[in-house]
Parts: structure tokens; sequence; C-alpha cells
């Protein structure tokens, strides 16, 4: 991919010379705001089912509450179904998601960035290979995959879960491109003359450089672990092991199994709403930081 | 050889290598024929063993707690696996895998023979299941147990019944489910024109309602000799009338053809969208669960009959617990199949605490199971109902070791012709002409 | 062990390197080291994660299996199976429909988001961006149960809306609707996502481009699309290729709504799908080894022609 022709400028500097955010649009703001609509109709639906029990999920209005109010019933509920497995089951996604992210970030990082500021023999094929890798329909290798987990033991254990997250093909490329847009090669050569080594330069010099990237990466591995669902799903077997989303589809399963089922639907429903809420919340803090890392890896390429 | 090694040094690593010399020793050889002596029973079951067991009956820990009280020496990690979409694919992931595989695995009858097709299931005969034969339901041993051996030992079955709305019934000036599927289609115009209710819903999703009903007509579509040769007769004389007769209702647009077990199935039965269930013993539950709002005015009624003065169910459900050939510990994993599902107070624990329709004769007729009434039915004792209906199901029912492929081919001919209100008889006989395709291109000689 | 293996691998190859250092600048094989050095921890944990079990699978797809006599080396059998395979032509028609028009219907509305927030014109309009980007936040796994409940063919709170004005509803499960109703879920899931990555690169763009652009009279829209649109169409071209290996990968929304509308899903909806029902269903783990195989060229030829063409008119203009 070829550079863009406007260099990108560093990621959180103020650019607006004029204030033009005092010209409103009455009819722009409407539109935007009608469209909204659409995306938080379903979840505003979420949250009122979850404070229905199953008799009213049925019969009542989708968007209105129903004849009684439930919500801290399901909760209850939701917590303590299968001895509060729920409860573990957050936990479990926590960890997986927090470890793999963290993980992710850090091999991305020094990968992506050692692409960008080193020549070496087989640079390009290392990262044609890893771009390639996107293109890899993975769910359909699941087996082939189950089978080399399995033969080195890693089945239902919490690594067969970690370990794979902690490729993340596009942190390599976006800390590639982000490296390479932010850390000057003068800055490089400054240090190298004054006689750090290549590991202190990457230390202390590069990491905090490319701190809005790293974040970046960090988050988006963290949404895509937590919202693993067929990994997981093929390799663990122990309940006490499972993330939320292999959980709660193990309850939708069992409201609508075979013999001897139980009626789980307001509970799964309750524990889907409280399993988006932790994603949303991360997101709306950590903000400032995704979107100025997201800005140079979306512009150049 | 030769090949192997290339793409050995191709996978670039040694996993491929510790893989494929761990699937080498995975093929199972415990299938010794001379039966087990008390002695050897009483030390396996005396000494510390933990066993897996695989299951996705829920709270089944209460009935393995009995279990582990009466051998305090097993311990029992039970694994809860979600229930037949999750379950079969990681057993046999765990089969080829070589390792993770459970001791003892729940097993719905329909799904023994493709287990024992490729040899992965225990022979119990050996270890003293040939004497449990006269405490089950004939047609539920039949299930179970075959001229080779015993596979698994029965937990639940599903006799059919219908269960109906007895309101919209009386509403539409009928006494009581039909008695005859003539009676049946007549009922439906009443029900339709009086009440705007379909009396039923025949869904596209579900082969297993379908082959119920062939089973209640007296179909033996399938058969298997235990090795290579399968039969497939779908495309009979008796399952043409059965679809004929629902093709008849379809076009009338008198009954309903939405997916079963879904949320909208369950708010179109609380909303009086369908007046009738033709349902397995393991219906009545569901219902209590889902449409509380419409307690006290169902009923249990016979399945509707083909000849007017007979008395014939099908099966629709159920399931074994069986013991995996890779075990290490059979005697002890054999116990607690057994155990679970012939012990008096773990069976009537599974009937009135988990509702799975019972398997043993001691249990069909035990009073704390029989003699409840449920408020629900407006006080009838659905429970005495069908296990009445369990003596009349037809005694002998095979299936074919490739059930997986026999459903979703199913979704996608006869399956979709009744979602889209298609021409059923053709699509039987593709659905037919498929299973038979598929069996041979797996290797079996087909009938 | 194949830790160690792969480390040692990549031991010898900076070795190799080292000894022959190339390119325009002085290199030193301290930095040479220094960039094996940190690639290798990604590489291993790619190669061993990633690249064996791919390995593993191009290995399976050769093979033949039945369940009456096992496995046999049968070369290329699989791959001509699938090419005359009706299933998978029509899950690959089916995504390539999905791609046509799903694909441009959200990123022409991720743009307009995206140029409409950046144009300052919109109150509230931080707000209006986090509300926009939250559905990404949800695990598709909760998306498509929520949305399976809302389409719902007779209580559904679709079908509820269009009785309460008097109108008939619409069968969104029905085998016409499903596709369309399939690609509102990705729709919903993805604009935000889509939209927060062109608004990004909206923001890089230094200011004085459009001020200059304003001056001259030009109004808002032509600014749009002569000015801000060429700015960013590097990271449009990275969101259509995402989206085109999306649609190609199609799995977890039609796995799910399965369970909802089995009929009209079926087991082949997606080649994706087609192969998990294969390998998962069939135990015919040989042959979806070699749909995946197929699928993930069919991906690679696609993103290269769509890539080279758009990178070709870029030059032509």
């Amino acid at each position: 991919m070829t550079a863009a022709p406007i260099p990108a400028t560093r990621a959180g500097r103020p650019r607006r010379v004029v204030e033009r955010g005092r010209r409103r649009s009455t009819l722009l703001t409407i539109i935007v705001w009608i469209t909204l609509i659409y995306f938080l109709v379903p979840l505003l639906w979420l949250f009122v089912s979850a404070t229905k029990d199953n008799s009213d999920l049925f019969t009542s209005f989708g968007l209105w509450f129903g004849r009684s109010f439930q919500f801290f019933a399901n909760i209850g509920n939701l917590f303590t179904f299968q001895n509060g497995v729920f409860a573990q089951w957050l936990a479990n996604t926590v960890l997986y998601a927090v470890v793999s992210a963290v993980g992710a970030a850090a091999l991305a990082t020094a990968c992506g960035y050692a692409l960008a500021k080193y020549r070496f023999r087989g640079q390009g094929l290392v990262f044609g290979v890893i771009l390639g890798s996107i293109m890899v329909p993975l769910t359909a290798l699941a087996i082939p995959t189950y089978l080399l987990f399995a033969a080195a033991n890693l089945t239902d254990s919490v690594w067969a879960i970690i370990l794979p997250s902690f490729v993340s093909p596009f942190g390599v490329y976006l800390m590639r491109v982000y490296a390479a847009d932010s850390v000057d090669d003068s800055l490089i050569e400054a240090a190298r003359i004054d006689g750090a080594g290549e590991f202190r330069i990457f230390g202390t010099i590069a990491l905090r450089l490319l701190a809005p990237g790293i974040v970046t990466v960090l988050l988006f591995q963290l949404v895509a672990t937590w919202n693993n669902y067929f990994l997981p799903l093929i390799m663990l077997n122990t309940p006490t092991l499972f993330p939320v989303t292999v959980g709660l589809a193990q309850w939708q399963a069992t409201a609508s199994a075979g013999g001897g089922a139980q009626v789980l639907f307001s509970t799964v429903l309750t524990g889907s709403f409280v399993s988006v809420i932790p994603l949303i919340v991360a997101f709306l803090f950590l903000q400032r930081y995704w979107q100025s890392g997201l800005a140079t890896g979306g512009v150049k390429g | 050889m030769k090949f192997r090694k290339t793409a050995l040094a191709l996978a670039s690593g040694a996993t491929v290598l510790a893989l494929l010399s761990g699937c080498a020793g995975t093929s199972a050889t415990t299938d010794s024929t001379k039966p087990v002596t008390q002695a050897e029973i009483d030390k396996a079951m005396n000494t510390p063993t933990t066993l897996t067991f695989w299951t996705w009956v829920p709270d089944i820990q209460n009935e393995v707690n009995l279990f582990e009280k009466k051998y305090p020496k097993i311990k029992v990690k039970v694994v809860n696996t979600t229930g037949g979409a999750q379950h079969y694919p990681k057993l046999r992931a765990a089969l080829k895998a070589g390792k993770g595989v459970p001791d003892v695995a729940q097993m719905e009858y329909d799904y023994i023979p493709s287990f024992t097709q490729t040899k992965s299931l225990l022979n119990l005969e050996p270890y003293g299941a040939g004497k449990l034969k006269s405490e089950y339901v004939d047609w539920v041993w039949n299930q179970v147990a075959n001229s080779s051996g015993v596979w698994g030992i029965p937990q639940d079955s599903g006799p059919l019944g219908t269960l109906y709305r007895d309101d919209i019934f009386t509403q539409a000036g009928l006494h009581g489910s039909p008695a005859t599927w003539d009676d049946f289609a007549k009922a439906a115009a009443e029900v339709k024109s009086k009440t705007g209710a379909y009396i039923t819903d025949l869904p596209g999703n579900d082969m297993f309602q379908m082959i119920s009903f062939f089973w209640q007509a007296g179909a033996k579509p399938f058969s298997y000799d235990g090795k290579k040769t399968v039969g497939v007769d779908l495309d009979s004389a008796t399952d043409q009338k059965v679809v004929a007769y629902w093709q008849d209702l379809i076009d009338k647009n008198l009954v309903a053809t939405d997916p079963d077990f879904t949320d909208a199935y369950y708010q179109g039965l609380a909303q009086n969208k369908y007046a009738s269930w033709l349902v397995a013993a393991w219906g009545p539950v569901f219902l209590q669960g889902t449409v509380k709002s419409t307690s006290g005015k169902w009923r249990a009624g016979n399945i509707p009959q083909w000849t007017a003065g007979a008395n014939v169910s099908g099966n629709w459900g159920g399931s074994s617990d069986a013991v995996m050939a890779a075990t290490k510990n059979p005697i002890a994993a054999y116990e607690l199949a057994k155990f679970i599902n012939n012990d008096e107070s773990s069976t009537l624990m599974l009937a009135n605490k988990q509702f799975l329709f019972p398997t043993t004769k001691a249990t069909l007729s035990d009073p704390a199971f029989v003699d409840q009434k449920s408020e629900f039915y407006g006080g009838q004792q659905v429970n005495k109902f069908f296990a009445g209906v369990s003596n009349t199901v037809d005694k002998k029912f095979e299936w074919l070791p490739y059930m997986d492929y026999v459903n979703s081919s199913y979704t996608s001919t006869l399956g979709k012709a009744i979602a889209n209100h298609g021409d059923l008889k053709a699509a039987l006989a593709a659905w037919q002409q498929q299973v038979v395709n598929y069996g041979k291109q797996q290797g079996f000689t087909v009938k | 062990m194949t830790v160690l293996s792969a480390r040692a691998h990549s031991a010898r190859a900076s070795g190799a390197s080292a000894r022959g250092p190339r390119g325009s600048r002085h290199i030193t094989g301290a930095q040479t080291r220094a960039a094996w050095v940190l690639t290798a921890p990604f590489l291993v944990v790619f190669a061993a994660m990633f690249l064996a079990p791919l390995a593993y699978s191009a290995y399976l797809s050769l093979f033949t299996s039945q369940l009456v006599g096992g496995e046999e080396f049968s070369g290329l059998a699989n791959y001509v199976r699938a090419l005359q395979d009706p299933s998978f032509w029509s899950g690959l028609g089916r995504v390539a429909l999905f791609l046509f028009i799903q694909v441009p219907i959200m990123l022409v509305a991720s743009i307009c988001f995206a140029l409409a927030l950046d144009s300052k014109r919109v109150k509230g309009g931080r707000v209006a961006r986090l509300l926009i980007f939250i559905p990404y936040a949800v695990p598709s796994v909760v998306a498509t149960l929520m949305w399976g409940y809302l389409y719902g063919t007779d209580f559904g709170l679709i079908t509820q809306i269009f009785h309460a004005v008097g109108l008939p509803a619409p069968d969104l499960l029905s085998p016409q609707n499903i596709l369309g109703s399939t690609m509102n879920i990705v729709c919903w899931e993805f604009i935000g996502y889509n939209m927060i990555i062109l608004y990004a690169a909206l923001r890089s763009v230094p200011d004085d481009v459009y001020e200059a652009a304003e001056i001259d009279g030009a109004g808002q829209i032509r600014i749009a699309w002569s000015i801000k649109l060429p700015a960013i169409r590097q990271a449009i071209l990275l969101t259509i290729i995402f989206s085109i290996i999306g649609s190609f990968q199609l799995f977890n929304e039609p796995n799910l709504l399965y369970n909802i509308a089995p009929n009209a899903v079926g087991t082949d909806f997606t080649p994706n799908l087609y192969a998990y029902n294969l390998a998962f269903k069939n135990q015919d783990i040989n042959y979806a080894a070699a749909i995946a195989f197929l699928l993930g060229i069919v991906i690679m030829i696609v993103s290269f022609v769509v890539q080279t063409a758009i990178n070709r008119r870029e030059r032509q203009s």
C-alpha cells in the first residue's frame, strides 16, 4: 500500500484553528439523531427484556416494561443459578481478555517496531505472511487446530484461549504503520550516537512514543477476546473455564434442549445485558487513546 | 511415509509429530467378553478412582452425590456439555485426539450406532448389563441393546402423546383429543374456523418429531447390521402416507409450520396460536416453564391413530448413559451408568426433579411418580397417563450410524418443503436419495 | 517443544543474515540481531498457533476419509470435489451477493456518519459518535440473539410495530429475507466501527486545506466529495479490504440464526458455515479443510483485485 500524500499529524495534536463548532446544522443534527434510534433500539430492548420474567417476555410489548419489574430478581437468578457460575464466567472473560490483550499488544509492538525501523533479510516475506494470514478462514480449520492443541495437552485449559489470542496480525500491521510514523529515525540515530543499545532505544524512547498505538491494539484485542465465541466453544469442556459468551450460549441451548430442560430465556437475556456493560464502559473511558491510535493506522497504509 | 515427512517439515513444529504418534494408540481394545466377577467389582469399587461424566441433564450432581455416598472411594467429575449440538462434536473431537475422552457419556438412542460403528463404546454385557433387561420397558431396552451387546443404560424416553388446550378445543366444540388422524384433520378445520388457532405446529426443523410419526405409523425407515450394511427405506408407502396426510393440512392452512423450541414457538403457545402439541412425555414440563399464563388449560391425550380402535404410539427422544471404550476404569464407569439409571432413589429423582421420563418398570409404576396430580393440566395425572402410553410404543426401531447427516439432509429436503409449503412427497424422495448416496459415499453397503 | 525448535530456527536465521548485511544505510549486526529478537516472540507464537494448524490442515486436505474404511491419500480429489459441489458454489454466490449489497451500504453509511460528525455541525456529535460505535462492543453472539428476538415472526418487536400501525408484517426469517436480515445485523455491528476508523482518518487531515476551499466559496458537500474523501482514501481502502474478508468469512451470525430459522439458513448458507458443518456434523475434516483453503484463495484473489483496481484508478486520476 502506498502512503497517503498528506502527511499525518502526530495523533492528539489540536488542529482546529478556527472554531467551526458554532455553526450547527439543525437538519444534519436531526438526521443523525434519528438514525441513532437504529443503533440504540436493540440495546434498549435488551435492557427492557432484562426486567421481565419468562412469561412477560413472551406476552408484553418489547420496548416497554412488563406487568412486573423483575430486573433485580433476574440479576439474583443470574448470579445464583448453578452455584453462581456466571460470576466465574465474568471473571474468566476478564482474565482472558486482559492477559490476551496485554500479550498481543506486547508481541505486536515489538514486531511492528522491528518491521518498521530495521532492514533485514526476509522482512518483506514476514510482513506479507502476517498480512496474508488475516485472509485465512480460521473457523474452518477449527478441528485441525483442536487436534494439535490436544496433542500438546492444551485443550480444556486457560492456555487454549490465551495463547492463540496472543496473535494479532492486525496489531502488527497497525504498530508497524504507527511506529513508522511516530518514531523519528533521527531520534534513533541520535540515541545510537550517544551509545544507547538497540533494546534500550526501544524500551526507553520508542515505547513512550508508541503508547497511543499500543492502547489501540490493546483495546481491540480486548474486544476480540471478550467477544470470542468460537475458539473457547471448541477448546473448553469444563464449565468453570468458560467465558461469558460460551456460557450464555450454553444456557440458551439448555433453554431449548431436549428432555429435562429448564427455561432460562430471561436469565440468558439478563446475562447478555450484564456482559456488554464492561466493554462499553472501557471504550467510553479510554476513547481518547484508541481514537488517536486509529487515526494513524487508518490514514497511512 | 515419504509424504508424511514432507508434511511434517512443512508444519515446522514438533506438535504435529506428537499428534501423529498420539493418534496411533487411540483405538480401544477392551472388548473382552468374559463376565466380570463380583470380586473384581468389589475391588474396583473400593479403589480410589476419578471418573469423568459428560451429560447435559441439569443438576445431575444430586444423583451423582447419591452414587458417591454409596461408593465413597469413587469421585465423579460431572461436565455439563450443553446438549446435543455441542455434546457429540466435542465427544468426537476428543475421540479423534485420543485425549480428554470421558468415562461415561450421555448418549441419545439414535446416536448409539454412530459410536458403535467407530467402536467407541464399551459393551456392557460382560459387566452385568444383560441381567438388567427385564427391569426396563421392552422397546426402550431394544434401543440400547442388539445381538452384539448392550451399549448404554437407558435414562429417559419420550413416548408420544397429544398435549392440547382444553379451552380452545371446547370452544371449537371438541371433546378430548381426536382419536384418529381423520378426526384430527376434521378437528383442525373446526379449531381454525371457530377459534382462529392452528390445531398444531409441524416444524420443518425437527426431524425427530417426523420420525416419531413414522415410528407410530409402523414404518421401519432405517436398519444397521452393526458392521457395513445399512438399510434406508424413508420413501416407503407408510412414510408417504404420513407426509401426504400433513401435505393436506398444510395446503389447507390448518397447521402452522414454525420451527419448534424457539422463543417464537413458546410465544405461539402462550398466545393461543397453536391448540395442541404432538409431543413426547417430556413435553409437559416444557409447557409448565414457558407458558405459565396458560396454566390449568392443558390436558394430555393419546396420539391420534391410523386405525380406529388401535392404540399405538411412537417415541421421540430419550437417552442413555454409555461407557466409552477408552475408559481406564470400565467397572466403576459401568457402575456409575447403572446406578444413575437403575438405582430406585436415583431414577425417582430423575423423574420427579429433572422431569426425565422414566425407563424402568419400577419407576413407571411407583406411586411417588405416577400418582402426582398436575395443576397445569387441570389436576390430571399426566405421569400416569404417559406411563400407560409407554407400553404402546412400537417395539422395534433402528437408527443409521450417521444420523447427523440424515438430520441436516432432512432440513434441506423434507423439512424445507414443510417450512416453504412445498411438495412433501418429492422432498421425501429427495431425502431418501441423499441419505442413500451419503451411505454409499461413506463406504457402507446400502440395502 | 514447539517453542524451542522455532526459537532455534530463528536464531539460525538471524545468524545467517548477520553475516551478510545489506541495504543502503549502515546496518550493524547488532541492529539485525535486535530486529530478529524483537520479531521472534510474535513469530514463534504465530508459527505455533497459526502456521502449524494451517500446515496440518493443508496436509489433511489431501486425504479422503470414509466412515467405513478410514483415511487414504487422494491428492487433490477434495479440491476437485469442492469445485463440483453445488453447496460450495451456492454459499460462495451468497457471500458474493452479501459483499455487493451489504458492504457498499455499510461503508456509505459509515462515511456519511464520519463526514457528518467531522463537519462539527451536529449538536451532541461527541455523544452521537460514541453511541453509533457502541454496537461494536456487543459480542456477535449477543447481537444475533437480540436481533433474532426482534425479527421474531409472530411476536418480535418489528412485527409488533407493524401490527400496531395496521400493516402486514414481513417475515424477516423467511428464506427470501434471511440474507437481508443477516446483512442488517452485520451493518448494525460494524457501521460504527468503520465510522470510527474513517472519522479518525478525517481528523488527521489538516484544517487549512478546508479553510482555503471555504474561502474559495466551496459548499460543504463539495468539500466533502472533492477534498475530504480523496484525503482518506487509504482508510477507505482499508475498511473495504476488511469488509471483503469479513463477508467471505461470514459465520457467527448465520450459525446462530440457524437456531431460530433452520430451514431458511440451512447448513451451507456460507462456505465457512458449510466447512464447519462438514467438519463437526459430518465428521469430514479432510473435505472441510479443502473448502477452507479454496475459500482462503478466493479471498486473497478478490482482495488483491480490489486493491489493484482502486490503486490504479488513483494513479490515473
